[in-house]
């Protein structure tokens, strides 16, 4: 099938879509946009969270066919040009990264989060983001992160 | 000549150079690299843990929409063995032969244009297999056992003497399951040939080994193999070998004549990249009425594959933690048909420390002394078993700045004597000695006429900082700004690094670039000494430093040059200089090599009714010599912390006990701490720059997570009184 979708902002288009395919596949494989990663595929982990219409979604979780006419909004999508989204810059400034491989889902979901709660309370920061693995920082400087990216929009 | 003092850059918490990247989604981790004209492999892995394939039928799945080959054991070629590495051996060679070793082992390579047909036609081979009884369990008689794999079974004195010595003895048995490395990026390869020369993205902590594994295996020299890891999303021991997959990958490119790119699902991530493998650990410790350790007795056994190996010596650091005059550690493993386990974050030490701390614990109680005071007594000022004063050794002040901290002298000496509502309230301590491991290393740093400079190494950054911590120390030996130094990593072609694992990157790598930099240093020197035209011609090198981009005479910053302009008046594009480390030797420098030091202070709530526990507080005290950049590395430690609490009640890699098969192999059901699970995080660092290593540096990569399982159990048992020498600690230990 032909899958017509827009991702950040651009009218793309993918050709011959399997239907059992993932929008986290036709993002990676077909678009050009490796930066939603695919880490267990089966909603588990959240380092595939996008924006599908504004509401965040486990991309591996959502068939190719379900994005037809929708609006998709990447990591890749977050930064205006060369300047950081303050979501991007705190997590940056905090030390919220080692790896790297989480940060992406937990970017998009945390600049959600924002966009729900301006000022949330770091009980709603851990549930909200509980949904999203990492492995290598321990959590406490995504805490950080969140509460300082609260603080700058 | 000298380097500039005035830099802060060398300790400053910088934020990482790599951060942007990362944020943004341009960082390019192994299974994001495409080549064009790439086919996609899936993988079809056993059924049985044991046995023989009797029959493989490929001809659905030949046929199948895209599929370009499956590889069988009828097609792969006979292959050696990779090398002995300087961690042990190679993983065997894949689809050798028909016998099945473990459940989840590769017995099939599907090769299709896109990933969803290759995975589609996996489905499609048919396997038929002569299944046999698997060996899956210690007690199994019929399991091969390897005692003293690695020759470090230790003996001090006379332990049964000292026992019987002792006023006060613990003996007490602790198991640990297998726990999965689990990094959150799945491991990946693309390997492309081009006539004899290879390139392979592989998801490596090790380049350069993964290169002189595949010049063995396929026969072709290392020269024309290049193998890059610039990302890589985590490890922790995973990518410490060439694992079987990545045999597969490449021998699949070569099949096909084309770049061939493998991404392993999660499940698979159970089963081909290793595990931290279970084991039963005894401990016996004695001490006399006055809380003096007369005598520790430590044997561990823990679960190895059938035809592979590993090294996990749980209980040999016991033979060092303390002062003691009567010490046997001993080590066995048992061959059984279980994937191969692999170092994972803190092998050994992780679950060695969490038997012998909790068995400190218990000795404390029966002493009636408080806990801290007993590893107080018993610390080990000098090396225990070579009697030479240490390197560095900062633990008694990671006890008492934690103790402080933490408000440890305010904690009720009888368990479950807190409650805050249906919660019981419990604390617990550990202490940490982490060994010194280091490996040789090389470097290159080049200056450019930009007037900047390049960092160049195969090691890897697996997360950890490396990239940035190489930036900020070439900046400041160099006196130049961090925007203007550069770091390329993980790229065998470079200088040959050992692998980021073991916590020894960052000091043997950086104390090569040290080197580099001084060589450096010392060939523009030459030149602008002899050159008339520098204004700091005819100087004497003790009166040159090097800042603000160039060489400058000391005290007297007007007078000097920047890089730029020397290498422009010498017509030179760039000038280059190798540098190297090597291990520094203990006893010739007449100290014993410390590793890194610490404490954990921990405080858990369990449910009465319910049984929960849930880790309230850990602070947490390292001292890993000179830290290069504190805010990296208390990020390391935080997450060895937060490792540790996953260790400590939630991580369990459960096979089925019949079929030898992983049942819970994915995120949905092998629990890992999520950010709903973290306590309240302290962490300091103490301690001085060790004195020998050339930067200082001891390595924190590991330390933050060894004993904090056994902080945590035996904060469980002041809560509730009950024991638990078993983990993780779930809630049905506590009902
Ligand atoms: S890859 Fe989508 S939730 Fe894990
Ligand atoms: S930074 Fe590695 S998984 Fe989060």
């Amino acid at each position: 099938m032909r899958l017509n979708v827009t991702v950040n902002g651009e009218r793309r288009q993918a050709d011959d879509v399997w239907e059992g395919e993932s929008l986290l596949y036709v993002l990676r494989e077909r678009l050009g946009l490796p930066g939603s990663k695919n880490a267990c595929e089966q909603g588990e982990c959240g380092s595939c969270t996008v924006y599908l219409d504004d509401v965040p979604a486990c991309s591996c979780l959502v068939a190719a066919g379900q994005a037809e006419g929708r609006e998709v909004r990447t990591v890749e999508g977050l930064a205006e040009g060369e300047a950081l989204d303050p979501v991007q810059q705190s997590f940056v400034d905090a030390g919220a990264v080692q790896c790297g491989f989480c940060t992406p889902g937990l970017v998009v979901a945390a600049h959600d989060l924002l966009d729900r709660v301006p000022d949330p309370s770091d009980e709603e920061i851990r549930e909200a983001l509980a949904g999203n693995l990492c492995r290598c920082t321990g959590y406490e400087k995504i805490l950080d992160a969140v509460r300082t990216a609260a603080g700058a929009r | 000549m000298s380097t500039a003092e005035d830099l802060p850059v060398l300790g400053a918490p910088v934020d990482r150079v790599d951060g942007p990247l990362k944020v943004t989604g341009q960082a390019p981790y192994p299974s994001d690299v495409d080549l064009p004209g790439q086919a996609h492999a899936a993988l079809v892995q056993s059924t049985i843990a044991a046995g023989r394939i009797t029959d493989l039928d490929t001809t659905e799945a030949e046929k199948a929409p895209g599929v370009l080959a499956v590889l069988t054991h009828h097609t792969v070629p006979r292959l050696p063995r990779g090398p002995m590495t300087s961690l042990g051996v190679s993983p065997p060679a894949p689809l050798q032969d028909d016998r099945i070793r473990h459940h989840g082992q590769h017995v099939a390579l599907v090769v299709a244009e896109s990933r969803e047909q290759a995975t589609a036609a996996a489905r499609l081979v048919r396997v038929e297999y002569a299944p046999a009884d698997p060996v899956l369990d210690f007690d199994d008689p019929r399991a091969v056992s390897v005692d003293d794999p690695w020759g470090l079974d230790s003996h001090r004195g006379d332990v049964d003497a000292g026992l019987a010595s002792a006023d006060v003895t613990v003996d007490a048995v602790y198991t640990t399951p297998d726990n999965t490395n689990n990094p959150l990026g799945l491991f990946s390869t693309l390997a492309a040939w081009e006539g004899e020369r290879l390139t392979v993205y592989d998801a490596t902590q090790w380049p350069a080994m993964v290169r002189e594994t595949l010049a063995e295996v396929f026969g072709v020299p290392e020269v024309s193999v290049r193998v890059l890891s610039p990302f890589l999303g985590g490890g922790f021991g995973a990518g410490l070998r060439a694992w079987p997959h990545v045999i597969l990958a490449v021998q699949a490119a070569r099949d096909v004549g084309r770049p061939v790119k493998l991404v392993l699902t999660r499940p698979q991530m159970f089963t081909s990249v290793g595990h931290r493998p279970k084991g039963v650990q005894r401990v016996r410790l004695g001490a006399t009425a006055d809380a003096t350790l007369v005598a520790i007795e430590h044997h561990s056994t823990s679960l190895l594959a059938v035809e592979d190996d590993d090294y996990e010596p749980f209980a040999a650091g016991s033979a060092v933690a303390y002062a003691c005059p009567h010490v046997v550690t001993a080590d066995r493993q048992v061959r059984a048909n279980v994937p191969a386990p692999v170092s994972m974050r803190a092998p050994a030490h992780a679950q060695g420390n969490f038997a012998l701390e909790s068995a400190m614990d218990e000795l404390a109680c029966a002493l009636d002394v408080d806990p801290l005071e007993l590893r107080l007594r018993n610390h080990a000022d000098v090396h225990p078993a070579l009697g030479l004063p240490w390197s560095s050794n900062a633990l008694r002040e990671c006890y008492a700045v934690g103790a402080e901290r933490f408000g440890w002298s305010r904690r009720p000496a009888r368990p479950r004597s807190r409650r805050d509502g249906h919660w019981l309230v419990g604390q617990g301590m550990a202490g940490v000695s982490y060994p010194w491991y280091q490996a040789p290393s090389l470097a290159r740093v080049t200056v450019t006429a930009d007037g900047g400079a390049t960092v160049a190494s195969s090691g890897m950054d697996i997360g950890t900082g490396t990239y940035t911590v190489l930036t900020q120390l070439c900046a400041h030996l160099l006196g130049l700004p961090l925007e203007q130094v550069r770091s390329d990593l993980g790229d065998s072609d470079l200088p040959e690094a050992p692998q980021a694992g073991g916590s020894g990157l960052t000091s043997a790598l950086g104390s090569a670039v040290a080197d580099a930099c001084e060589r450096l240093l010392g060939a523009l020197l030459e030149l602008v000494r002899d050159d008339p035209e520098s204004p700091l011609h005819g100087s004497d090198p003790e009166d040159v430093v090097a800042a603000g981009g160039g060489l400058r005479r000391r005290g007297d910053p007007g007078r000097g040059e920047t890089y730029a302009a020397i290498l422009a008046r010498h017509g030179r594009p760039q000038l280059g200089a190798d540098g190297a480390s090597t291990p520094a030797q203990p006893t010739e420098l007449g100290m014993a090599l410390a590793g890194a030091f610490g404490a954990h202070f921990a405080e858990v709530r369990v449910d009465e009714d319910l049984g929960l526990v849930r880790v309230s507080r850990v602070t947490t005290v390292i001292d890993g010599g000179r830290i290069l950049n504190e805010k990296t590395a208390r990020s390391q430690v935080i997450g060895g912390v937060i490792g540790g609490i996953g260790m400590a009640v939630f991580e369990d890699t459960i096979t089925d006990p019949t079929t030898g098969r992983i049942a819970n192999a994915t995120f949905g059901d092998y629990l890992v701490p999520v950010h709903a699970d973290v306590p309240d995080l302290d962490v300091t660092f103490v301690g001085e720059p060790d004195r020998a290593s050339a930067l200082g540096v001891k390595g924190v990569g590991e330390v933050g997570l060894v004993g904090v399982a056994a902080a945590i159990a035996n904060a469980v048992h002041h809560a509730t009184g009950v024991r638990v020498r078993s983990l993780p600690i779930t809630l049905d230990a506590l009902l």
